[in-house]
């Protein structure tokens, strides 16, 4: 009787571990399939033993580096991210400050309000805008119209990063010292709170370009060839191209979530239900 | 969620002229309104227009022939089918990402494992979108490694039903980011269980069996169902993904993107919006009830 309870135990171990490693080869085998593909130029029929290492190359990221439009849609998506990323933060900020500050009440509606984009999914969104179009034909017609939508989708992560970031700092108290001291709202916003919500600020900075990175719907529908856009586009015509751009890809946002954990790591931590609940594009 | 940081009390700050310390006034909700104008600007009247077009007939009067129009016959099987494969989706999100989260609690060596489990969540949980699509395709498309490895086993995927763009495939793929998202979702409340509310259970003559069946599931049940009906809205809403493994429109995203196209005769296109306010209405009582839910799992957490 007494030896069941560590068998049973250990088996239960046993049954914990297989499946973290079976989670585990879920997660992982297909970035290496994919990754295969990109650099490897060996037809899967011929995969062996004896040609598991054969021809690996790079030159499918030169190849698709010349391609003509590779540029314009990285430059594009550039572009826009910055965009994306000042209008968030120029928007979300004062605007957190002031709820925290002087309207309190109004915490919940606001709330309610980021994460309206939830509802209305990108797919919806974008319908919505082929309706205004004939209306604000020349503001759509400007690839960087994609800016205010992009906001509008990155608002749930980035509103709740920076307003996790206002409660962890007594803001009552800056204000109001650098309002004694002389202070206008502006040098206040700018020289005494920006500096103290750095880590909020850099959390949704990086998860604003994660978005703008990611989105291919919106940018799909309205026929702009943004970066995600451009790759799917570039599958068509070299399957291992597509890929490689898609290993950088991931590989890039990959890297901006590890910054991002190490620069916001004192303060970070999983919250309840909901923390960076993403939306599918 | 109440303020994590405790107001100083106004009686010992002098308050100076003009820096309004007292109780909200009308004139304070002016501070909100660039950014009410700019949602209402890029979200509300998207949104609202989509309504006005799906509300109305062929000769521009109000009317609801597309509005019904978008749930029968093509358009009703693509709502069953994406109905169909986000619960299938959302179930095995569920399962896995408990089962994961609970292993990952759970384990005590080496301590790496739960870090890792949640940063790694973290990222996949935001993966989507082409490069998604682009790793299964590789892994389990007609050419994919997999397919071709298990087809040198003799077991042919693709002799039956299979494929990237059908409930199987859909359910596998989403897989990839709905397993994240549930872990972190239910993590929280899986860690709020208290080791003494076992112990209780165990002095009270209770075993394990008893314990999941009184006490650990009904804690966890409404992060389980909140996280059921996120993972669900989650699938059911993708485009990215799918746009590339399938291009038949029988998913409701797909299909409203191919009305949207263009492709279609003056008067149909008002079934393109029609699909969209029925897609944006199913997303809205999806995330109601999410929330809701939401805030009765919180109660655990405090």
């Amino acid at each position: 009787m007494t030896a069941r309870p560590v068998s049973a135990r250990s088996f239960s171990r046993l049954g914990k571990a297989g499946i973290l490693v079976l989670a585990g080869l879920f997660f992982v085998l297909p970035f290496a399939a994919m990754t295969r593909f990109a650099l490897q130029n060996v037809q899967v029929i011929d995969l062996g033993w004896s040609t598991l290492f054969d021809k690996w190359s790079l030159d499918v990221f030169t190849n698709a580096f010349g391609n003509d439009f590779f540029l314009d849609s990285l430059v594009m998506s550039t572009k826009i991210a910055i965009g994306t990323v000042l209008l968030t933060l120029l928007l979300l900020v004062p605007t957190a400050v002031w709820v925290h500050l002087k309207l309190p009440r109004a915490r919940a509606f606001v709330e309610f309000l980021t994460v309206l984009p939830y509802v209305i999914p990108a797919i919806g969104l974008v319908a919505g805008i082929i309706v205004v179009k004939p209306h604000v034909r020349w503001f759509i017609s400007s690839d960087l119209s994609l800016i205010p939508f992009y906001v509008v989708l990155a608002l749930p992560f980035t509103y709740r990063a920076i307003d996790t970031g206002l409660q962890s700092i007594d803001l009552k108290t800056l204000t109001e010292a650098a309002r004694n001291l002389g202070a206008g709202w502006f040098r206040t916003l700018f020289t005494v709170i920006a500096p103290n919500l750095r880590s909020a600020i850099i959390a949704s900075t990086f998860l604003t370009i994660a978005v703008v990175l990611g989105e291919f719907t919106i940018a799909d529908v309205l026929l702009k060839r943004t970066f995600p856009a451009f790759m799917a586009e570039y599958r068509q015509s070299d399957p291992r191209g597509g890929y490689a751009l898609a290993v950088l890809a991931l590989g890039l946002t990959t890297l901006l979530f590890i910054v991002l954990a190490q620069l916001t790591r004192p303060r970070r931590r999983i919250d309840s239900i909901g923390t960076n609940t993403p939306r599918k594009t | 969620m109440a303020s994590a940081v405790s107001l100083p009390p106004n009686a010992g700050t002098p308050a100076r002229a003009g820096v309004p310390v007292r109780r909200t006034s009308g004139r304070t909700w002016i501070g909100l309104v660039p950014f009410v104008a700019f949602l209402v600007l890029f979200l509300l009247v998207p949104a609202i227009s989509v309504f006005r077009q799906a509300l109305r007939d062929p000769d521009g009067s109000f009317g609801t022939r597309a509005f019904f129009e978008a749930i029968r016959g093509q358009n009703f099987e693509a709502f069953r089918f994406s109905i169909t494969f986000s619960i299938g989706a959302a179930l095995v999100g569920v399962v896995f990402g408990t089962l994961v989260a609970y292993a990952a609690h759970s384990v005590e060596r080496p301590r790496a494992v739960k870090q890792l489990v949640t940063s790694f969540s973290g990222v996949a949980a935001n993966m989507g979108g082409v490069p998604l699509a682009f790793m299964f395709l590789s892994l389990l498309g007609r050419q994919g490694i997999l397919t071709k490895i298990l087809d040198h086993f003799g077991w042919d995927l693709y002799a039956g039903d299979f494929g990237l763009g059908e409930v199987s495939g859909l359910v596998t793929i989403y897989s990839y980011f709905n397993i994240p998202l549930m872990i972190l979702v239910i993590l929280p409340a899986i860690e709020g269980s208290k080791s003494s509310w076992r112990e209780a259970c165990s002095s009270l003559g209770g075993n394990t069996f008893t314990y999941w069946r009184r006490i650990g599931l009904p804690v966890l049940m409404p992060s389980i169902l909140g996280g059921f009906l996120l993972l669900f809205a989650n699938s059911f809403s993708a485009y990215a993904t799918a746009a590339q493994v399938t291009d038949n429109s029988k998913i409701v995203p797909l299909r409203i993107g191919f009305f949207l196209g263009g492709d279609v005769s003056i008067g149909e296109d008002a079934v393109g919006y029609a699909l969209s306010a029925w897609m944006i209405i199913v997303m809205a009582v999806a995330m109601l009830l999410y929330w809701q839910l939401r805030r009765r799992s919180e109660r655990w957490l405090q």
